[in-house]
């Protein structure tokens, strides 16, 4: 018996065995199955129907309504602890988690595909470790339904599963026909039910076709394509307007696995937990961005989000909706959002990647120690710390890092500068919140948590030959100076490198000492602009970045574009650059967001489908530029 | 030495600091990181300056005012702990009624009490450097915020309503029974127990940062609600809001 | 001499007492309540009946759950509700969860500083952690069970008009139930330390008000008077009058014959024939009778309902699972959503509790009088203050102010509930 998902569904067994059994038997499964195993099901418990432990197999229900929790609660809990901390210098002894034997014993059709969208997702890439220990260590049983009138579940064609589970449960008059669907399964079967395991096989049922009252009026296929082209349907008004942002429908969602992190500390304050909660993505401040600013502002672009995430994204990337017609959404939704009603409504109008693990579980979200070199404080609430990585790593230019402080939490941060003989990176950090001011109070010596580098910075090969226009606003300059700083190690390989910078107030310009130096010696030419100078003394021209891009001499033709800043800069940078002649593909922004777990997976930085700690924070502008929430807001 | 906490009770019933004291499992280990320096209600003896003073009950008349501000003067980081501290709770609901008809229709024709005002919230007073919401509070959440100061970390409450729990601890709809619920736009913290305990949400915790309203109204007046009694309903614990407004 | 003590500490609310003493006669005793006044009489007027009792229990933090028993009791004698007998014992199992809960917060955290010479129990001093710890369980114990029954210690969330929204899985009484059984060398110790002290003797006979009713009761429908006489809840007005004091926003009861006590002496006085077993063998102990009543003794008297609820607690379980304890749906109003007048009368820790209801036609409270325990025995305390003076006054001064609080804290006055003095128009 390996508990292994690798062996689920392969079709090993060419026609794999269906034996007749009954409810006593079952029951008599359940009872040798929990000597090894813990079995969850769904039950009775304080007059309402729950997905939990089972402590009697008699209380099991095999037919129940679909108004249950989906094996998410267990195979993606809501509260999990990612690692234990301590913040005085102890022996911390952890175990190599490994996930506790459990079988999910009577998981409906639907809920069996919506795992498989959650393999998709969470084993896509880096895979997520926590996940990975609870599914390998997880039997899937599944069994016949009943539709209520919310799902609809026979338009998207999850209504019934051939494979992705280890037994299932076929209803037979006043029996079942358990039907065996990986070698798990028969070896379970032979193991804690012989009797049942050595029965003659008995003819598979012939397929039931089951009738759900609510359906999508055409093909599931049409669906990406569909909303494609609804985006700025007047429809997303109207959801927004009714939803009442409680989060309901991705919590109860089978596929959705958003999530945020969060540190706890323990009662003695000397040590504590770094845990992962479901998060989502109709709650207000999902998106917001440190500063305040809120990507997703309005609750309809949070509903938009939702089903463009459910019908389009993972669709285009998967092939498979991330919607299996469970119903849950609607049937508690206070408001009365339904799936079919609004997909229909816009029409008319117009197995997953497996990545091998070596990692041990939860790895990918431990930190790592790096020790602080130095600090020095760039202006009033900006500070450079220089950090000694653990190991050499390559950081590219425009590439962030997760720097944590246990008992505060983590946050990303992009580096100032490629790392120098690998092992040192700088970073500034403006003072903003508990953790930035919390770095600020590091002195040399002292330890922080490091992950990464993550994401796609500069390509710095690809610019080589090129001359470089480089437009920085605020905080957007410690990404373009990690790439002078590159461009800088082989200067001669470049041809012309023009910087604006503009700011605030004089007092703002970060490494101004530096940035002038490089002016001196020729190698850059450098243009500062200020908004407001209060405190006088100030000689340059006054002004947003954009005025320094009005009379500008360039060659379109051999200029690579960079341009970095909130993203509301971008709205008035782009047409300008575009008018200059820069090619949309030569022309680069910097879409950082709050890339919380940067292993594409929170969910936290999404852009439309893209994942900006994955696929960026640096993208052409040609690979951005339909994305609706990269520059509109 | 150990940073020393007060609690302080003004107008309320003093079952936020029971709640605080009924945390059994915690209390004696809470006190190996804590100097408990005043607590009139389970201690003889305070006075002096302390790190996190917790305070209790709305502020009524300029006594309470005068005692409350002695307590902010002497205290680094004031909490305001409870409902009644920090939305005046179910307290303001008589303060919406004439006061002298009040006083006669309690104490009877010509009986003189003090003019006193409305109870008002804390942050209408002094100012308040973190709240623990809750009629009565929730234990863990007092610990949660307690923590957060001693770390030097602001103190952070969910942003997301009620109804978030409650779908977590796996709870049918109130709606869904036929009563209205003020889930939709509360606080979450409370582990939704009074729907647990099949109850419906009177909203003791105070609104989320951005509740949607107007859906929410909609959603009231779809189960027969009239104007009045929506305000009745936002009102019960939520009639002086934070810092009196 | 003038002794004064203000903000008085290990009390429920805020009170001040002045004593104003010339040549060891007494000049001046005052006990003014110093709580701001929170009308909760006319906050509960206009609500429907669904959403009287989670409002009344806002009264008291202390006592929540009785304020909410006696509001349901009223709603529902006044809406002509029958509730079932499993409704009647899950709401006995919460009286004496809070009589617990209530009385060991007294006994341990309240009274016994005093007798160890200690500010307080928690921080506790060295040589007292065993006792803090001990203190903590016992009282876990009891929040524990309000939690099972009521939802939650303080302000309870399943008790409902007609029965219980949720009531506990028999899984969980069954722990509780060995957890009570397993608490009883801790009750033993509890006696055993609480008769170990010293109490100053003041002998004072006063009117002693109960519940009356078979049994020890906690909820009811008559009272007994301190002649020992019967008289219906119902017809209270007639039997406790009550005046308001100029220094107390709180207001003051008294039966013809005078100043009247409620609270556990009284309990004891009219019904100790009817203690547990396990209670009267801890009252032979204890040397508790239901004679002359000093009130110092108020603090055994509690010891003895500790151990009588803790035995009734068990046998009230006991009862609840051989009957088959299962959700119901709460019992319906008689007289359709018609109104009426009702009375509801409980035992709360600090003795007789009564709310008075009457409702409209609607089903909305027009009219509410609320009678709070430690209302009731403020005259009386007063009156022991002033002889406690008399009876000390020729003790050093602060040994006769240590007397004094012992014997305010003996009341285990809650002033934090008192203040929500209601008309005296009966509704």
């Amino acid at each position: 018996m390996t508990p292994s998902p690798s062996g689920l569904g392969t079709g090993e067994a060419p026609a794999p065995p269906w034996r007749p059994v009954t409810r006593p038997e079952i029951d008599a499964f359940l009872r040798a199955l929990m000597a090894a195993y813990e079995v969850v099901g769904v039950q009775e418990a304080g007059g309402r129907l729950a997905l939990a432990r089972l402590e009697d197999p008699g209380r099991l229900r095999l037919a129940y309504p679909p108004r249950v929790h989906s094996p998410k609660k267990f195979l993606f809990p809501n509260w999990e602890k990612l690692f234990r901390f301590r913040l005085k210098g102890a022996v911390l002894l952890e175990p190599e988690r490994a996930a506790a034997p459990r079988v999910l014993f009577g998981v409906h059709p639907c809920d069996l595909h919506a795992v498989r969208t959650l393999d998709d997702c969470l084993f896509e890439g880096q895979a997520d470790s926590a996940y990975r220990a609870k599914r390998d260590a997880t039997v899937l049983v599944g069994v016949d339904c009943e539709p209520d009138p919310h799902c609809f579940c026979t338009s998207l064609g999850t209504d019934r599963v051939a494979d992705g589970f280890d037994l299932f449960l076929h209803r037979d008059g006043e029996g079942y026909l358990v039907q065996v669907g990986s070698p798990r399964g028969e070896a379970l079967l032979g193991r804690y039910a012989p009797g049942v395991a050595a029965r003659p096989e008995a003819p598979p049922l012939p397929l039931q076709p089951k009738r759900t009252s609510r359906a999508l009026g055409f093909p599931p296929g049409e669906l990406a394509p569909l909303l494609d082209q609804r985006y700025d349907h007047p429809i997303w008004t109207e959801l927004g307007d009714a939803c009442l942002g409680c989060g309901t429908c991705t919590l109860l969602c089978p596929t959705c696995y958003c999530f945020t992190v969060q540190d706890r500390l323990h009662l003695d304050l000397a040590g504590g937990e770094r845990l992962r909660t479901w998060d989502s993505c109709q709650f207000d401040q999902f998106a917001r961005l440190s500063g305040g600013a809120e990507a997703r502002a309005g609750q309809a672009d949070r509903q938009r989000h939702r089903f463009f995430r459910k019908y389009v994204y993972l669709w285009e990337k998967h092939r498979r909706a991330a919607c299996v017609g469970c119903g849950r959404c609607s049937r508690e939704c206070l408001a009365g959002i339904d799936p079919t009603e609004v997909l229909d409504r816009l029409h008319g109008l117009g197995p997953g990647a497996e990545a091998p693990v070596s990692a041990p579980p939860g790895a990918e979200y431990h930190p790592q120690l790096a020790t602080l070199v130095s600090a020095a404080a760039l202006t009033d609430r900006d500070q450079h710390l220089v950090l000694r990585l653990p190991e050499p790593a390559e950081v590219a230019p425009g590439a962030f890092l997760a720097v944590s402080v246990f008992g505060l939490g983590e946050a990303p941060f992009t580096a100032a500068a490629a790392a120098r003989d690998g092992r040192e990176v700088e970073l500034v950090v403006r003072a903003a919140g508990n953790l930035s001011r919390a770095l600020h109070r590091l002195r040399a010596g002292d330890t922080v948590g490091i992950r990464g580098p993550f994401g796609q910075g500069y390509p710095v090969a690809a610019m080589v030959g090129q001359d470089l226009l480089l437009v920085a606003g605020g905080l957007g300059i410690v990404a373009l100076r990690a790439l002078v700083r590159a461009v800088l190690a082989r200067r001669l390989e470049f041809g012309r490198v023009q910087l604006l910078y503009g700011a605030a107030t004089p007092e703002q310009f970060l490494f101004r000492e530096e940035l002038a130096a490089w002016h001196r010696g020729g190698q850059v030419d450098l243009r500062l602009i200020a908004n407001e100078t209060p405190a006088g003394g100030w000689w340059g021209p006054r002004g947003d970045v954009t005025r320094l891009l009005r009379d500008l001499d360039l060659a379109p033709e051999r200029t690579v574009a960079a341009v970095s800043g909130p993203a509301a800069m971008y709205r008035f940078t782009n047409p300008l650059l575009l008018r200059l002649g820069v090619a949309p593909e030569r022309l680069y922004l910097n879409l950082e967001r709050h890339m919380k777990c940067g292993l594409g997976k929170c969910g936290k930085c999404r852009i439309n489908d893209l994942c900006v700690c994955e696929c960026g924070p640096v993208f052409p502008y040609s690979q951005v530029q339909h994305l609706r929430e990269a520059i509109e807001r | 030495m150990k940073p020393r906490v007060g609690f302080f009770d003004f107008t309320g019933c003093e079952g936020c600091q029971l709640t605080v004291l009924n945390l059994e499992d915690e209390l004696l280990e809470l006190l190996e990181l804590v100097d408990l320096a005043e607590f009139r209600e389970v201690l003889t003896g305070g006075g002096g300056p302390l790190e996190i003073a917790f305070v209790e009950g709305s502020i009524v008349g300029p006594a309470q005012e005068a005692r409350l501000r002695a307590v902010r003067a002497r205290s680094r980081f004031l909490v305001a702990l409870g409902a009644c501290a920090d939305t005046a709770g179910v307290n303001a609901l008589g303060a919406s009624r004439d006061s002298g008809a009040l006083v006669a229709a309690v104490y009877g024709p010509g009986a003189i009490l003090p003019e006193l005002g409305p109870p008002r919230p804390v942050a209408a007073v002094v100012p308040v450097d973190a709240r623990v919401p809750g009629c009565p509070v929730d234990g863990a959440e007092f610990l949660h915020v307690l923590q957060a100061l001693l770390v030097g970390r602001a103190p952070e409450l969910p942003h997301y309503s009620v109804c978030v729990e409650c779908k977590l601890a796996e709870l049918p709809c109130t709606f869904d029974r036929g009563r209205v619920c003020l889930g939709p736009v509360t606080r979450a913290g409370c582990h939704a127990r009074c729907l647990a305990g099949g109850d419906r949400c009177r909203g003791c915790r105070g609104l989320v940062d951005n509740p949607r309203s107007e859906p929410y109204y909609r959603i009231l007046a779809d189960h027969g609600l009239t104007e009045a009694e929506v305000v009745a309903e936002f009102g019960l614990f939520n009639l002086a809001g934070r810092g009196g407004r | 001499m003038k002794i004064e003590v203000r903000h008085l500490t290990r009390i429920e609310g805020h009170a001040h007492l002045e004593v104003d003493l010339e040549r060891g006669e007494l000049v001046a005793c005052r006990l003014e309540v110093a709580e701001a006044p929170r009308f909760f009489e006319a906050i509960l007027v206009g609500r429907p009946a669904g959403e009287v009792a989670p409002l009344a229990s806002r009264i008291c933090g202390v006592c929540s759950h009785s304020h909410t028993l006696a509001s349901l009791l009223a709603t529902e004698a006044a809406l002509g509700v029958t509730v079932s007998e499993q409704t009647r014992g899950l709401r006995r199992l919460l009286a004496y969860g809070e009589l617990l809960q209530s009385h060991l917060l007294h006994l341990y955290f309240l009274a016994l500083p005093d007798y160890l010479g200690a500010p307080g129990l928690v921080p506790p001093a060295p040589g007292h952690r065993e006792l803090a710890t001990r203190a903590l369980r016992m009282k876990k114990l009891a929040n524990d069970l309000l939690w099972a029954v009521g939802g939650r210690p303080v302000h309870p969330v399943t008790p409902c008009v007609g029965g219980f929204a949720a009531v506990p899985e028999p899984g969980v009484l069954q722990g509780l139930r060995g957890r009570l059984v397993a608490a009883l060398p801790d009750l033993e110790a509890t006696v055993e330390l609480f008769g170990g002290f010293a109490y100053p003797d003041l002998p004072r006979e006063t009117e002693l008000v109960a519940l009356g009713g078979g049994g020890y009761p906690f909820l009811g429908d008559t009272l007994v008077l301190g002649d020992g006489s019967p008289w219906p809840a119902a017809a209270y007005p007639e039997a406790l009058g009550e005046y308001l004091a100029p220094d107390s926003t709180a207001k003051l009861a008294a039966t013809p014959r005078g100043a009247y006590r409620v609270g556990p002496q009284a309990r004891l006085r009219h019904r100790f024939g009817a203690l547990s077993p396990m209670a009267a063998r801890t009252a032979a102990a204890l040397g508790v009778t239901p004679g002359v009543a000093n009130p110092y003794r108020a603090v055994l008297a509690r010891v003895v309902e500790v151990v009588h609820c803790t035995e009734e607690a068990l046998f009230e379980i006991d009862r609840l699972l051989l009957a088959g304890l299962a959700p119901e749906p709460p019992a319906e109003p008689r007289r359709g959503a018609g109104g009426g007048r009702g009375v509801g009368a409980v035992e709360a820790p600090r003795g007789l509790l009564l709310h008075a209801y009457r409702y409209d036609e609607a089903g909305r409270l027009v009219a509410a009088d609320c009678l709070i325990p430690t209302a009731q025995s403020l005259g009386a305390l007063r009156g022991d203050l002033a002889a406690a003076v008399r009876a000390f006054a020729h003790l050093p001064e602060p040994e006769l102010t240590r007397r004094l609080e012992l014997l305010l804290r003996a009341y285990d006055p809650c002033l934090s509930c008192a203040t929500h003095r209601v008309t005296r128009r009966s509704p």
